[in-house]
């Protein structure tokens, strides 16, 4: 039998400073999310600076927390792995530098984990992946469909080719004069309204990239005349045409995909699947076309330590370490790291 | 008694073994790149050539800043994640405190940074007070005082001073930014 793995992981790339130590890319063993939300809601969104700042402050605070909750020792973790693209500069410095120290004391490899690959290995905490299968990435920063063909090999079938699904809920929320963050604020919304407003189709070519800078600036460009003409904004209709509308279009290039495909499994991943109505859609599409679906549990949908355990247990298993020259990076190119990794 | 010194307030990166409050190495980054990149390894190259590990240091003395944000976050992140998973103390001295022992009879350290001065009052040979200047507003602020400009750093007796320093739970050590950020600004007016 193989000996268990277990790797305590670090997440500091936006605004929550989170560890974990997850067993075997599957086990949760421990977790903490130390979330700065609240602070941040203040300003209407996230400040970097301020971001940073506050994953100082509580870096050992968060390692002695998790470090509590876990039954075994310090001796059982086997790797430290750590987010260090995509994200915010100095927030993901903060991670990295607590890792490598982590790495050095303890004496154990270092592994460099890509946040995004963090959020679709979060579906490995209560099901395993069954390769091939599609994987739809929505969050802040990611509007990504890909087909993971193994545990080593991907291939990207779309990317937004301007902002992502999250950024455009957030700027639309603040729009309509919800504070941050804007996605649960314009789902509760949407709940109490209906889709009464006509808003454009994002993309209509038959390919599977994304585009929502359209849809937003629509939207944008719709609140401000009204404002200006006096006239009255329902907002939970707008909110509701709004959802309705980017959630639609995600729907429709998935489906799109799985019928080109033919594959037979899906799952999402990402921040913004933990709105309800998408997970609905996903779930009926799914269905439609006798796909097995799975996304996470929503406390693994939102930025967390144990995805990014669980993305770096094929990377342990690979032996693909990282040296203390490990920088942190705000954008990756997710394509440069499905080829490095191969 | 070996005591890790880690500066990473300026544009490099500096590290220190002291024996018994005795300098034996110091090491300065080469290269005016990330400290990222740069820290760690150095750590590693200084323990490697003093034939120890990183559990033969005995206690950490952290500059906190004020300087780079990012900087100083980078070597107060090392310091208090080594402090506290080793189980030993760690204190902190600030970028002015550096220059301190240079001081006669002035009473006012200046740092030079990119858009200002971080200034520090003396008072009994310690600094009483910091503030941030703006470097428009500089020059009317230093009329009538008797400044000390930071230059030379005189590393032999930096442990010396900071043990008289009580050591801190690396828990609350954090930096001392003393400038504010533009949100703080904008809040308050």
């Amino acid at each position: 039998m193989n000996k268990d793995i277990r790797i305590l992981a670090i997440e500091t790339s936006c605004d929550e400073t989170s560890m974990a130590i997850v067993k075997n890319g599957k086990v949760v063993e421990s977790l903490t999310i130390a979330t700065q939300i609240k602070t941040h809601a203040n300003f209407g969104g996230v400040v970097p600076e301020i971001a940073s700042r506050m994953h100082t402050e509580s870096i050992t605070l968060v390692l002695e927390e998790t470090l509590k909750k876990f039954s075994g020792k310090i001796e059982d973790i086997d790797a430290i792995a750590v987010t260090y693209a995509p994200g915010l500069l100095g927030s993901l410095l903060v991670g990295i530098e607590c890792a490598k120290t982590l790495s050095l004391v303890y004496n154990k490899p270092l592994i460099a984990v890509n946040h995004t690959m963090g959020h679709i290995y979060a579906n490995n905490i209560e099901h395993d992946i069954v390769y091939p299968t599609l994987s739809l990435v929505v969050s802040g920063g990611h509007t990504d469909l890909l087909i993971l063909k193994s545990e080593q090999d991907m291939e990207i079938l779309g990317s937004t080719i301007d902002d992502s699904i999250g950024e455009v809920f957030d700027k639309v929320a603040r729009v309509l004069g919800m504070p941050y963050p804007g996605g649960p604020n314009i789902e509760r919304e949407a709940l109490k309204g209906k889709d009464t407003y006509q808003l454009p189709i994002p993309m209509k070519e038959e390919n599977f990239n994304f585009s929502f800078s359209g849809l937003k600036s629509y939207v944008i460009n719709l609140v401000h005349n009204e404002k200006q003409r006096n006239n009255e904004i329902r907002i939970s209709d707008l909110a509701n045409s709004f959802q309705t509308t980017a959630v639609d279009e995600v729907i429709r290039k998935v489906e799109l995909a799985l019928k080109k495909t033919g594959i037979k499994n899906m799952i999402l991943a990402g921040g913004v699947s933990a709105n309800k109505y998408l997970r609905e859609e996903m779930q009926k599409l799914c269905e439609k076309y006798g796909v097995t679906f799975h996304v996470p549990n929503i406390l693994y949908c939102t930025d967390n330590a144990a995805m990014i355990g669980c993305a770096a247990y094929p990377l342990y298993r690979a032996k693909k370490f990282a040296d203390f020259t490990l920088n942190a990076k705000s954008s990756e190119n997710i394509k440069k790291y499905i080829e490095e990794n191969k | 008694m070996n005591t890790l010194f880690i500066d990473t307030h300026g544009e490099m990166v500096v590290l220190a073994l002291y024996k018994s409050e005795r300098l034996i190495k110091k090491k300065e980054g080469t290269e005016r790149q990330d400290h990222s990149t740069i820290c760690m390894p150095l750590l590693v190259e200084l323990l490697t050539e003093e034939k120890i590990t990183i559990h033969d240091i005995n206690d950490i003395v952290v500059v906190n800043g004020p300087g780079s944000f990012t900087g100083v976050r980078i070597g107060v992140t090392i310091a208090k994640t080594l402090a506290y998973t080793l189980k030993i103390p760690i204190r902190t001295i600030t970028s002015l405190e550096l220059y301190l022992e240079n001081i006669k009879e002035e009473n006012y350290l200046v740092l030079n940074e990119k858009n200002g001065y971080y200034v520090g009052k003396i008072e009994k040979r310690q600094i009483s007070e910091y503030e941030y200047i703006k470097a428009k507003d500089f020059d009317n602020w230093k009329q009538e005082k008797n400044i000390a400009i930071c230059t030379e750093i005189n590393y032999e007796n930096l442990i010396t001073f900071a043990h008289q320093k009580d050591p801190l739970n690396p828990h609350i050590v954090n930096p001392f930014y003393v400038k504010k950020i533009e949100v703080e600004n904008d809040k308050k007016s």
